[in-house]
């Protein structure tokens, strides 16, 4: 048994590992689709940890947010968006606020930043998951960050979906998932979210021929 | 516990209807059945939470104590004037080809869910659920803000949604870190997010997740307050939205918004320094004040300028609840009520003005006591009222919060000044001069910039093209209510309501 677990927390601290970069390479990434299939990418990754997690300790809650993550996470919405950037004129980011390299050099400092406030309370988590609270912290201010630099609205999107990745890894590493009632209305409201934010986002190619969010400025002092 | 499923049930019900339904009389019908019902229910509530001090039901999901009931009021008071208000001002929508008729009931139908939600919220127990409703009234608001689709209000739309969602993603985090904070004490995890759970056991949660946790949840439901500086948001889409929504966002959404910051304060204040919570709020509450009272005098936009008036009193109940005490704690929620209702007219009055004048431009609004009498009446009682001058009830509580701030200052203070981190030259007693003359002249700037506005719009003489008279419809009754409720509060607070704002004080203030 203490085998098991030790190996079993070396895998989650893999996965987090993992889930980190796929957040890397989204920050690197112009194309919007790719940042799309990226996003698909990571959140498969957090299926993955969210089974194993479930698997460990033997808690059957966690394996119905595991399912709801694969199906809404990884299938549903990156489909949704998917048809969204087939109604675009503009398929790639043409301007970013901060370039490629500056933004991945922030995004390290970042992840420090992360670990440098989790640091007093990662003692206190279960010992299987310890490490990946800070983790999910760094994801949820890398999402933070890709939404202030980027201006398409699809690529804001994805910085949203990606902070909320964050935090579902937070909810299940941390605290072995929240109450399942809990964990469903947060899906329900992702999933709405995403649906709302594509819907808009048709809307703003619509009455601005384009979406990158740098033209919405009609509104100000 | 009939009343409570009726306070979830009457508007879920009516928002299932509205899908249905098409004839816009029916549309409001049911509108107006659904909130009799829901205002009757909260009666009963108020009733038994009074005798009982709380309630639990519903295997533990539902949990009303005095401070929610009041907020459950609030809610009830400022819903129905807008469903009054709506009758005439939707079909009058419609009737211009603002709206579609085919699309009204989507509206009433978002405005069904827009209620639900914060009902849900007021009343949960968990913590976790109460997210989940907060996150909701985001997402049925989107479209409720932007139902004209011109650009503006699509612009104004994707602010709100980009900006709310990830405020209350990052409150999310927080509510994680009060579980993960929860785990060591509670040995039901399953019931780890509620606050009937929690409160008993407060002291000993750790007191590092839980700063954490507060700093988190603060930020996150700041951004639906609007506080400063996480409200740029919100002069954009008060704006845009039609005057019912507005009305609810600036009455209603601030309120729920404030409470469940409150709620999850209660926790954090029985393990943490009372300094800490009560310090930030203070410090984001002056920051409101200030930056709020700035732009009010530079304002040229009517509905922005009681945009910036909402931060600004919010604001004002923030420093309240910081300063804490008995005193500051029943300002702060004599103002919430305060500001509720002042703020729902302002927009009612501003709805109607918008109406006449096709207009939000101050400038080119002259002569509505002309035009409109009644109308510009309402518009300077509201305003009178957001000033907080006298003979109306906010000039009571801003006087109780500025008394609060002036005898107990501010918390963080005292612990800037022990723990080194930030060396406090200035006595203890000059600083909270500095504080009640930041206080005192923002509120002034304020009040000046708002009634300098406001006159300038009521007086002169209407542009050529105006029609002259008030054109009575059912929209005018909740107005004429409302300034009834914010003459006679200052004078008068009823039996119940009183012991209600009690009742919630004392939950709040930790001995």
């Amino acid at each position: 048994m203490q085998g098991l677990s030790s190996i079993g927390s070396q895998l989650i601290d893999l996965c987090s590992a993992l889930l980190l970069l796929t957040c890397f390479a989204i920050v690197a990434q112009r194309r919007l689709s790719a940042c799309v299939d990226l996003f698909a990418l990571q959140s498969a990754v957090l299926f993955v940890t969210a089974a194993l997690v479930a698997y460990l300790t033997k808690s059957h809650h966690i394996y119905i947010a595991a399912g709801l993550t694969g199906v809404i996470k990884v299938i549903v919405i990156p489909r949704v968006l998917k048809k969204v950037i087939d109604h675009l004129n503009v398929k790639r980011e043409l301007v970013m606020h901060v370039n490629v390299p500056t933004g991945l050099l922030i995004c390290g400092g970042l992840v420090m930043l992360a670990f440098f406030i989790a640091q007093p309370i990662i003692p206190l988590g279960p010992l299987l998951t310890r490490d990946s609270l800070a983790i999910a912290l760094a994801i949820v201010l890398i999402g933070l960050f890709t939404m202030i630099a980027r201006q398409q609205a699809v690529s804001q999107l994805v910085g949203f979906l990606v902070l909320e990745n964050g935090l579902f890894l937070g909810a299940t590493a941390a605290t072995y998932g929240m109450p399942l009632v809990v964990e469903l209305g947060v899906f329900f409201d992702v999933l709405i979210a995403t649906l709302i934010a594509g819907i808009y986002t048709n809307r703003l190619q619509d009455a601005f021929n384009s979406v990158d969010t740098d033209q919405l400025t009609i509104l100000k002092e | 516990m009939i009343a409570l499923v009726v306070v979830v049930v009457a508007p879920l019900l009516a928002g299932g209807l509205s899908l249905v339904v098409h004839r816009s009389a029916w549309l409001h019908r049911i509108n107006l059945a659904s909130m009799g019902a829901l205002v009757t229910a909260e009666v009963v509530i108020t009733q038994i939470v009074l005798r009982t001090g709380s309630v639990t039901a519903l295997d533990q999901l539902v949990y009303l104590d005095a401070l929610s009931t009041f907020i459950l009021f609030i809610i009830g008071v400022v819903g129905l004037a807008c469903s009054l208000y709506m009758r005439s001002y939707m079909d009058e929508q419609v009737a211009r080809g603002m709206i579609a008729p085919g699309r009204l009931n989507l509206f009433f139908f978002l405005f069904h869910m827009f209620l639900l939600a914060m009902v849900v919220a007021t009343i949960a127990n968990s913590v976790g659920v109460q997210w989940v409703a907060i996150e909701a009234t985001t997402l049925a608001t989107t479209f409720l803000i932007a139902f004209w689709r011109r650009r503006e209000s699509l612009e104004a739309g994707w602010k709100y949604l980009i900006l709310c969602s990830v405020g209350i993603s990052l409150a999310l985090f927080g509510v994680v870190l009060l579980y993960y904070s929860s785990l060591h004490v509670l040995s039901d995890a399953g019931q780890g997010l509620n606050v009937t759970e929690l409160l008993p056991v407060a002291d000993r949660l750790n007191p590092q997740v839980l700063k954490l946790a507060f700093i988190f949840i603060l930020v996150g439901y700041g951004t639906k307050v609007g506080l400063v500086p996480m409200h740029s948001w919100l002069p954009d889409a008060y704006t845009e939205a039609p005057a019912p929504v507005v009305a609810m966002l600036a009455g209603v959404l601030e309120v729920v918004a404030a409470y469940a910051i409150l709620r999850v304060r209660m926790i954090v204040d029985h393990a943490v320094p009372f300094a800490f919570a009560g310090g930030l709020l203070a410090l984001l509450g002056v920051a409101s004040l200030v930056t709020a009272a700035f732009f009010i005098l530079i304002q040229h936009n009517y509905k922005r300028l009681f945009a910036y008036s909402s931060i600004e009193h919010m604001g004002i109940a923030m420093i309240g609840f910081g300063v804490g005490g008995p005193l500051g704690t029943f300002g702060g929620l004599f103002h919430l009520l305060n500001h509720a209702l002042a703020k729902s007219m302002a927009f009612f009055a501003s709805g109607n003005i918008h109406r006449r004048f096709h207009t939000v431009e101050i400038g080119k609004v002259q002569g509505v006591a002309m035009a409109q009498p009644w109308t510009a009446m309402a518009l300077m009682i509201s305003g009178l009222a957001l000033s907080a001058l006298p003979p109306f009830s906010a000039f009571a509580s801003e006087l109780q919060i500025v008394t609060a701030l002036a005898s107990q200052g501010v918390p963080g203070m005292e612990l800037a000044g022990t723990t080194g981190m930030v060396t406090v030259a200035l006595s203890d007693q000059f600083s909270r001069i500095a504080l009640v003359s930041v206080f005192l002249v923002s509120a002034v700037l304020s009040f000046g910039g708002l009634l300098y506005r406001i006159t300038g719009m009521v007086w002169g003489i209407p542009p050529e093209g105006i029609v002259r008279g008030e054109i009575w419809t059912l929209g005018h009754l909740p107005i004429i209510l409302l300034a009834g409720a914010l003459v006679g509060l200052s004078m008068f607070l009823p039996q119940p309501l009183q012991q209600l704002l009690i009742q919630a004080t004392t939950i709040l203030v930790v001995q």
